[in-house]
């Protein structure tokens, strides 16, 4: 079936626009709620106008996806992931677990929740489909996220995902653990999620990606969609780790609206798939509000590690703060793009951005693009970028210590990749996220 | 013998900084040098521990029985030889406490000897903290950073006193350093001495010196070391300059 295109798109790339168009019609069919099905049909029509970004576009010059067009991901592969299978993915410290399994929603993985603590409540994003009216609420902030081209394929194959809500002063204590795993082969789990904290509530929020299997042959992808309201005086912590297998997908658009002295910290490690890109889109909607957006990504091989910020401060007084850190060794990219846009009404802003890159190979490279557009005049912004490698006198510091060579680089880009983890409040998940990012670095070695 | 340093050349990027340098150090010895700036004071240092951005071109080091000039950085430290640098370096986000962990562990391996945990490296350290009156938050601080320039200088000696070597290098350690700070470490010094240790000590006063009194004073200019003499030779330079021995040096050749 073939669409009116209105530009340039190659034959693969159309195979593959045709492809999803056909999941999306499955997906329909399997599930015949029709505003759900209204709102596949909407962004069909913009996908088959649009396609994939290519690297003609701005925003994805350095994250290529030529390679990714060539994969035709299912979506509605059934698994037969046992409980026993996570074990290894499971945090060392209390939580409530979540698990979606190949993007779906398995109520059997997942911890008992209808035992809840008072004043909070989840839902899968397919039970929602099945509440009359209830299916509005998905589509609210429909036009905003089809502006992000893996927003228009999330809306387009959209199937679950959670929508979870804290009501108002409920401070839940234990953290909510959303595990997302891949466990079929060439499956992409299209997840949407919308997260509501009430005003005053407080959560914290661990969402881990992972593979099943780390061979390379299996392949999955994800691509996700949270919405985020935090209201007035709410407090939102959010971690999110990234480990799939080193030939997999990942793809997730976060959209935060904060209301009035509400805060909001997030922290994104990348440490997996062949290309993986994060976005924050932040919009600052009333006074008084603080945030952090804190990451740490690190790629070897092949692997194209793409985080993204764009941070809108609305109203006075509000104060973000940002530090970016990469370590890319072998032929690895890294992109960073951070956006701070200050309105005119936002006077009094504090905007710091911070990006800090480590390259510990010549063939690894980085792109980073800090970005300040400023239409208020009393206001406190900064934003830096600093690229390099690992010097050879602090080397020969440690070195003269006794420190084994090898030692001596891996205490240096250790440390160096751990900063941005300092911010993480929680004790017990900052020494997880520690543990879980020296992990990775040594395991470099062992490839 | 400790050190014995037989006709070394060095150069970098082309440039041929050490000359045809010679010197022995014995077990128990302290050994100043002094000599004008650019001479190659540091050079010898770096080169003895071993910086790989200079060539040895010519000449044989012999520490401790062993050809030192095959030996990594690390495996010179391992076995005894220190440094304390001109410019202690600046190392963000390592603990200054984990680093000096590390340190330890590795020459404890090295001496047969088992790893010490937080919990026995405080133990250990607490003693060589109070002799040089370190501040207990320069040590859960990441190493150097924002230490002033004296604090990073005690820093070094700090670790020179908790890995306790044999050869110790000191590479202008006096300089800026206030006159208390240069009491305190001069009194490090003198605290580590002992009839199996060896020092050589690069300094451009005197006031260091009159602190710990050296066996030995070597003149190092050009790339060489053109006179050697007792303690009254640091007299003699603070006196009359370098220009004298040089010029007599210079007629020699
Ligand atoms: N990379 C380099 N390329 C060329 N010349 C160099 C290089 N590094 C050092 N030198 C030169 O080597 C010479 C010896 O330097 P060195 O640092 O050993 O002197 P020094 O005796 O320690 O001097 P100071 O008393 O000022 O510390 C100097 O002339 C210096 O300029
Ligand atoms: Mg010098």
């Amino acid at each position: 079936m073939s669409k009116k295109i209105n530009r340039k798109v190659s034959p693969m790339a159309q195979q593959a626009v045709d492809h999803y168009i056909e999941q999306s019609l499955l997906l329909n069919a399997a599930f015949p709620n029709d505003k759900v099905i209204a709102g596949r049909q909407r962004a069909q029509v913009l996908f088959a106008e649009q396609a994939f970004p290519t690297l003609r576009d701005e925003d994805w010059q350095y994250t290529k996806l030529t390679g990714f067009v060539q994969n035709r991901f299912e979506s509605l592969g059934k698994h037969s992931l046992k409980l026993d299978d996570l074990h290894t993915f499971l945090p060392p410290y209390a939580v409530t677990k979540i698990v979606f399994v190949d993007g779906w929603f398995s109520e059997e993985l997942s911890d008992d929740l209808s035992v809840l603590p008072n004043g909070v409540s989840f839902e899968s994003t397919r039970d929602v489909f099945e509440v009359p009216g209830a299916t509005d609420q998905l589509f609210g902030r429909e036009d905003l996220i089809n502006k992000t081209p893996f927003g228009v394929l999330n809306s387009l194959l959209m199937a679950d995902g959670y929508y979870l809500q804290i009501s108002a002063n409920t401070l839940l204590e234990t953290p909510i653990f959303v595990l997302y795993i891949q466990s079929l082969d060439n499956q992409m789990a299209t997840v949407r999620n919308h997260v509501v904290l009430e005003e005053n509530a407080e959560m914290t929020l661990v969402e881990r990606f992972v593979s099943l299997s780390a061979d390379e042959s299996f392949k999955g992808c994800a691509n996700v969609v949270t919405e985020m309201d935090i209201a007035k005086s709410a407090r939102m912590k959010q971690i999110v780790v990234q480990e799939q297998n080193h030939s997999s997908y990942y793809f997730n658009n976060q959209f935060i609206f904060q209301d009035d002295q509400s805060t909001f910290n997030t922290f994104y490690t990348g440490l997996g798939s062949l290309i993986s890109r994060h976005q924050n889109h932040l919009f600052m909607n009333g006074e008084h509000i603080e945030n952090r957006q804190n990451s740490a990504c690190f790629g070897r091989g092949q692997q194209t590690m793409d985080s993204r910020t764009n941070t809108q401060h609305n109203q006075v007084w509000g104060k973000s703060q940002q530090l970016h850190k990469y370590v890319l060794d072998d032929s690895a990219v890294g992109v960073f793009n951070g956006m701070i846009r200050v309105d005119r009404l936002a006077q009094k802003t504090d905007g710091q951005m911070d990006n800090k890159n480590l390259l510990l190979s010549a063939k690894a490279k980085v792109d980073c693009k800090p970005q300040l557009e400023i239409y208020a005049d009393d206001v406190k912004c900064s934003h830096g970028s600093a690229t390099g490698q690992i010097d050879q006198d602090q080397i020969f510091y440690l070195q003269a210590r006794g420190i084994l060579r090898a030692k001596a680089i891996e205490m240096i880009t250790q440390s160096f990749l751990m900063e941005p983890a300092e911010d993480i409040t929680n004790g017990n998940i900052r020494q997880w996220i520690m543990a879980t990012l020296a992990d990775q670095l040594n395991a470099k070695d062992s490839l | 013998m400790l050190l014995k340093v037989e006709n070394l050349q060095a150069k970098i990027d082309e440039k041929q900084i050490l000359k045809g340098l010679n010197l022995e150090v014995k077990a128990g010895e302290v050994h100043a040098i002094m000599g004008p700036n650019g001479a190659g004071k540091s050079t010898l240092a770096s080169v003895l521990a071993g910086r790989d951005d200079y060539e040895v071109t010519a000449g044989t080091v012999d520490f401790d029985g062993e050809d030192l000039l095959e030996l990594a950085p690390d495996e010179r430290a391992r076995k005894g030889l220190f440094l304390a640098f001109q410019y202690p370096v600046e190392i963000p986000g390592v603990s200054n406490k984990l680093f000096m962990q590390t340190a330890l562990n590795g020459v404890r391996a090295e001496q047969g000897l088992p790893p010490l945990d937080m919990f026995d490296f405080d133990e250990y350290a607490k003693d060589k903290i109070e002799l040089l009156d370190m501040r207990a938050d320069l040590l859960e601080r990441s190493v150097n950073v924002g230490f002033s320039g004296g604090e990073k200088k005690r820093n070094d000696i700090f670790q020179m006193a908790l890995l306790a070597p044999k050869l110790c290098i000191l590479d202008e350690t006096d300089s800026g350093l206030d006159i208390d700070a240069l009491g305190l470490v001069a009194n490090g010094i003198n605290t580590l001495r002992s009839p199996d240790r060896g020092f050589i000590v690069v300094t451009h006063y005197q006031r260091l010196l009159n602190y710990i009194k050296p066996d030995h004073v070597h003149v190092l200019y050009n790339g060489q070391i053109i006179k050697s003499g007792g303690f009254e030779l640091v007299h003699e330079l603070e006196e009359f300059g370098y220009d004298g021995i040089v010029q007599k040096h210079e007629q020699a050749q």
